[in-house]
């Protein structure tokens, strides 16, 4: 569904990623793991065209999408929350959720597709009218992936989603993206939090200094040596 | 009693015109991040575009829809060409400022071309100059059609923002820019639609000023400088902060000027020197 070949970013001089390349299934989840400043944010940048790529293909879906300017990916079928949400905090949670439908074609299924976001996460319907900057870490996490889910992608890129939320709350998004991948939904997941991520990841890739440094299924990757001892501390 | 009335009604008229070239200018600012000095002239443009077609026959209420398309185009133009090209090179954060002085030229170049065009005297028209008794004040009509306009105009632009798909784009852009260009804004495009605006709204209170004012080719300035005192009060970038900060302030001058006309502005630089010891955030601001 998505395959990435050969992909070189970089900022100014400083070249960040290296010849990188992986894919990813329908309806699987795949996790992209690796230590702060190994590239993973950056990867997910260059995939939506926040930041420019300087060589590489990347094919979505059948059609290549390198350059693509990142107003379009929406409507290629592709959500992608950054790190930290990326709220717009001074609008109301109905009115975030309704950005996440702005193309003019995806614009008339707002009302149906509040209701399915609201279905999914009750809490959102409780506050719809409060600002989002006024809700908890978790509550606004989870009212990013609602936004992302408003457009009904085929492809969700989630970056950090666990970052900075109490444990509780990480059982509970993580068990929201198992519950995307039942109905169909493919996600790459960008995370820190390795073991977790590997627990509910079918396949993932290790970034180390802007290259691919090892990927595989997550069972395997659990009982390799060194992914246990580099990013589980086993 | 009538008094009072009457300072108030003085006070909601100026108040309803400071609301809206305030919000004109926080649209410009908030979003495309341009302080535009030259916000007046827009003003300036669009009380002489009025003043011209009376000079034809046709009623400054017409004017209100004659005038706003081409300043909106005129507003969009801009923004493509000069902002747009010099947001491009501009580094770093050097835009807002290399804006500011684009602003200021463009300032020199739309008086000047406006007083080769309409000379440098003051012009005026008659319209509606007929009162009317309400509460036992006596109103001059055009004053009252003005307040009517002023209020729907402001108030009918705090909707569109709130409640439409566009204006809900131009909130979330001036929010987080990327992230609303993730959910599909054209980021380039409603920062030019935003100055656009911006160039709409102050032409439509050149119309109006027009219609109880005399006007000449150098009233831009002055309007520019309570349009930043506005913001400033209200709080930079927020748009219900410029619109209860017009009103505050539009209220004050009425009061103030009923009692000395010459300490209007005076009043004006005390609110904002007190204001920026006290809340320098501004009213609403964040």
């Amino acid at each position: 569904m998505l395959d990435i070949r050969n992909l070189n970013v970089s900022y100014g001089n400083v070249q960040v990623l290296w010849d990188v390349s992986l894919n990813v299934r329908k309806a699987e989840i795949v996790a992209l793991l690796g230590a702060n400043g190994a590239g993973k944010t950056t990867l997910l940048n260059a995939l939506t065209g926040v930041i420019p790529l300087r060589s590489g293909e990347v094919e979505f879906d059948g059609t290549r999408i390198d350059g693509i300017a990142n107003s379009d990916i929406m409507e290629r079928g592709i959500a992608y929350l950054p790190e930290g949400g990326r709220l717009f905090p001074e609008m109301t949670i109905q009115e975030n959720l309704e950005m996440g439908v702005y193309p003019r074609k995806l614009w008339g299924t707002r009302k149906a597709q509040l209701e399915r976001v609201y279905d999914t996460f009750p809490i959102l319907r409780e506050r719809k009218r409060q600002l989002a900057r006024t809700m908890s870490g978790g509550e606004q996490q989870m009212l990013a992936m609602g936004r992302g889910l408003m457009s009904n992608p085929k492809l969700c890129l989630f970056d950090e989603l666990s970052y900075g939320l109490a444990p509780i709350m990480v059982r509970e998004v993580f068990r929201i993206v198992t519950s995307l991948r039942e109905q169909g939904i493919t996600v790459l997941l960008v995370e820190q939090n390795a073991y977790q991520t590997l627990e509910i990841a079918d396949r993932a890739y290790v970034l180390e200094n802007g290259r691919v440094a090892l990927s595989g299924d997550s069972k395997e990757l659990l009982a390799n040596d060194y992914v246990r001892e580099a990013y589980l501390g086993l | 009693m009538t008094t009072l009335l009457n300072i108030i009604i003085g006070g909601l008229i100026m108040g309803g015109i400071y609301a809206i070239i305030s919000m004109g200018l926080s649209m410009q600012y908030g979003v495309a991040r341009i302080l535009n000095v030259s916000h007046g002239e827009f003003i300036m443009l669009g009380a002489f575009l009025t003043w011209t077609l009376s000079q034809a026959g046709i009623s400054p209420l017409l004017s209100l829809v004659i005038v706003s398309p081409p300043l909106f185009l005129i507003g969009f133009i801009i923004h493509r060409t000069a902002f747009k090209r010099l947001s491009s090179i501009s580094g770093g954060g050097a835009f807002e400022g290399n804006a500011m002085l684009v602003s200021f030229g463009l300032m020199f170049i739309l008086q000047n071309v406006a007083m080769i065009i309409w000379g440098s005297s003051p012009q005026g028209y008659q319209f509606l100059v007929k009162s009317v008794t309400l509460g036992g004040a006596t109103f001059a009509v055009n004053r009252l059609v003005v307040l009517l306009f002023a209020l729907v105009i402001s108030i009918g632009f705090y909707f569109f923002l709130s409640r439409s798909r566009i204006g809900k784009s131009i909130r979330a852009a001036s929010q987080d820019p990327i992230a609303a260009g993730l959910m599909g804004v054209k980021i380039n495009r409603v920062m030019a639609l935003c100055f656009a605006i911006g160039a709409l709204l102050a032409g439509l209170a050149g119309v109006l000023l027009s219609m109880i004012y005399q006007i000449n080719t150098a009233m831009g300035m002055s309007y520019t400088v309570i349009a930043i005192i506005v913001v400033v009060l209200g709080g930079l970038g927020s748009i219900p902060g410029s619109l209860i900060g017009g009103f505050i302030l539009g209220l004050v001058g009425s009061a103030v000027s009923y009692i000395e006309p010459s300490l209007q502005l005076v009043a004006y630089y005390v609110i904002i020197m007190l204001l920026l010891l006290v809340r320098p955030k501004g009213l609403l601001g964040r």
